[in-house]
């Protein structure tokens, strides 16, 4: 019987990787998928055994049982104990221009490894160099932003875990770097750099169930839950915030005169109950209005 | 090269921040446009929407005519230089100079004759062999503005490219990338956060402020006439001391009183004060340090413009004297010869230049007389 192309395609992936040229022999179509099963499963293992790329993915998704990390690492000659940042970088699509500049910029392929984990999102998995500090790990950062920017023309964010000890905590890192991402790209989207420590509020409002999220807006708005207040309420709030509360310098800095601001805030007061010139009250308000942004995107994923 | 054209350019982010409100400017060709404010005003948004790394939210983008909103930035024919660049450690100055060209398969005779080019233009002819390493900050800088060089661009992008480098560096390149847009007779827009580094290179400059363009002139026109209290107090250094000033008309003689000091506002600026109904008003009054004079032939001749004060703070800085005092609560500061006798404790007598004045209005802040 002859080959199936995914029979084939199998075939040469397997001597592709492993320079191993393999036959295989099916009388029946059933045998075929057994022979194309078997194929794929040892190109599978003959990665997760040689390949570092793999290797590493496999250990940042949880799929490699603890007692077998530091083994398996030797082997890939991997140091396992050394400290190390994850930086998870996330673009529309990691193309061969976004790796090509990653991995000339990262030149030392013993010690640092780019890992392609998926759609458009590589992560970086880098050693502490000595001296190195918060500033210095957050420059790195940008300068990835920044060159990936110049050179690739490509929109980049990015996160970074806090500094492993051990390969053992990758997984962690990797989730923690996810998460850091996800809730960057939510509450901070103008941003590009996401470090892990800097989530703020964002980091507890994702991590609650819609469904409290929902109860919360309802014991504040009631049935009238606002979509999102105009632009320039908006701006005269936020800028009100980063005045802490501050009428006169508010009024001040918006070009607006005290009363007009008194008046705005008074509209909101009266549609919410909320007077923010009280600090419980804008507190709510602000951590309200976050919760109405992340509804806003979860309903819209 | 290129022109641009920014209508009505809006930028809301997806958590609801607007960074960018209905921002209008028109770019003409082989215009060096530099684009200064404080931090967070929306000055690297703009830029970045125009290279296509931020979708524009609202509003046209045009480069040459052509609406690019929706245009993938590979395709705008553009080139960045940003703060943070990085040179590939492991390659030589030509290699680095060629690594984007060699990414997008330029054949290497083209590569080669492009690469000399840059390096004849940026003066780096001679340092072509060597590694990032062995550069200076300067010559590193070089490089990168070299990598941008090659691509032949129709629009340079540079996003505070000198902020990583020491003062003096920065001076030094501020030089160089006059001549570089001299040389190369390109379309740059610039973005910076020091306005020093902003009179100095553009041919205009805009001033933004909370995502809105506050003012868009000349170095010279932003300077003599700034349109309001924003931009007086950011274009400048030291900045222009401000006082709260109450109006008082009285017939076709105009004065501007300052706690005890009453001074008398010049046939050229008292029109607006009085066609414009502040007789009685507190308004802000601004006046640049150099225009506030301790010479006492300038005092003499300006006996309606004086103001009395203790000197706080003396300061040297070889071709002139910075004096700090206090007039009514305000501070001011006073830029005059360093022959001056005045030191530190010692009472002093100023004149403001009148005719140099600014007025704002209090409640908007936008200016009376300019």
């Amino acid at each position: 019987m002859d080959y199936t192309p995914e029979l084939e395609k199998a075939l040469n992936e397997l001597k592709r990787i492993t320079g191993i040229t393999l036959e295989a022999r099916a009388d029946t179509p059933e045998e075929a998928e057994q022979a194309l099963s078997q194929i794929r499963c040892l190109c599978a293992a003959y990665k997760e055994k040689y390949n570092r790329e793999d290797f590493l993915k496999s250990l940042m998704t949880d799929g490699i049982p603890a007692y077998d990390v530091n083994e398996r690492a030797a082997r890939l000659h991997i140091a396992p104990e050394e400290k190390r940042i994850l930086f998870l970088l996330e673009a529309k699509t990691a193309d061969d221009t976004f790796m090509e500049i990653l991995r000339n910029l990262f030149p030392s392929r013993s010690r640092t490894y780019i890992v392609p984990v998926g759609g458009g999102s590589v992560a970086v998995l880098r050693p502490v160099k000595s001296g190195e500090n918060t500033q210095s790990v957050k420059h790195t950062a940008r300068t990835i932003i920044d060159t990936l920017n110049m050179e690739a023309l490509a929109h980049v964010q990015l996160s970074y875990s806090a500094v492993m000890d051990s390969l053992a905590d990758l997984a962690a890192a990797y989730r923690e770097t996810s998460l850091a991402l996800k809730v960057g790209k939510l509450f901070y989207s103008e941003q590009t750099v996401f470090p892990y420590n800097e989530l703020g509020i964002g980091r507890l409002i994702y991590q609650l169930p819609v469904s409290l999220c929902e109860s919360f807006l309802k014991e504040i708005f009631g049935d009238d839950i606002p979509e999102s207040f105009d632009d320039e309420t908006t701006a005269a709030v936020n800028k009100f915030f980063q005045n802490n509360l501050n009428i006169a310098e508010t009024s001040r800095q918006l070009h607006m005169h005290r009363n007009t601001l008194i008046y705005r805030l008074e509209q909101i007061q009266k549609r919410t109950g909320l007077d923010l010139r009280l600090f419980e009250d804008a507190m709510t308000f602000k951590i309200a209005t976050m919760v109405i942004n992340y509804l806003h995107t979860e309903r819209n994923r | 090269m290129a022109s641009l054209s920014l209508q009505g350019i809006q930028k809301i982010y997806p958590n609801g921040f607007h960074a960018v409100k209905d921002f209008n400017l028109e770019i003409e060709d082989k215009e060096f446009i530099i684009f200064v404010g404080p931090s967070g005003c929306g000055k690297s948004t703009t830029l970045r929407m125009v290279a296509g790394l931020e979708d524009i939210s609202g509003g046209t983008l045009k480069i040459d005519g052509k609406v690019m909103n929706d245009v993938e930035p590979k395709d705008r024919d553009i080139a960045m230089v940003f703060q943070n660049y990085a040179l590939y450690p492991h390659m030589t100055v030509y290699d680095n100079m060629a690594f984007g060209l060699k990414l997008r398969k330029v054949p290497k005779a083209e590569i080669d004759k492009k690469v000399r080019e840059a390096a004849r233009i940026l003066d780096l002819e001679k340092l072509l062999d060597r590694k990032p390493k062995a550069l200076s900050g300067g010559q590193r800088q070089r490089v990168a503005m070299g990598r941008a060089i090659v691509r032949n661009p129709k629009v340079f992008l540079m996003d505070e490219p000198l902020s990583n480098l020491d003062a003096k560096l920065r001076v030094q390149m501020r030089i160089e990338i006059s001549k570089l847009h001299e040389n190369l007779g390109a379309t740059i827009i610039y973005v910076t956060h020091d306005q020093t580094e902003a009179m100095t290179l553009g041919t205009r400059i805009v001033v933004m402020k909370d995502g809105v363009v506050q003012q868009v002139d000349t170095p010279q026109n932003l300077y003599n006439t700034p349109c309001n209290l924003f931009v007086a107090g950011f274009i400048g250094s030291p900045q222009m001391n401000f006082m709260d000033a109450v109006c008082k008309v009285n017939g076709q003689d105009v004065t501007l009183t300052v706690g005890d000091h009453v001074l008398k506002v010049p046939a050229s600026k008292k029109k607006a004060l009085i066609d414009g109904g502040y007789d009685g008003k507190t308004v802000v009054l601004g006046i640049r340090p150099e225009d506030v004079h301790d010479s006492e032939a300038f005092i003499s001749n300006s006996p309606d413009s004086v103001i009395t004060s203790t000197i706080k703070v003396y300061e040297l800085l070889g071709a002139e004297v910075f004096l700090y005092f206090d007039v009514e609560g305000t501070q001011m500061t006073a830029r005059v010869n360093p022959r001056t006798t005045l030191r530190t404790g010692d009472k002093a007598v100023f004149a403001l230049d009148m005719e140099k004045i600014h007025v704002f209005d209090k409640e908007t802040e936008l200016t009376i007389t300019n």
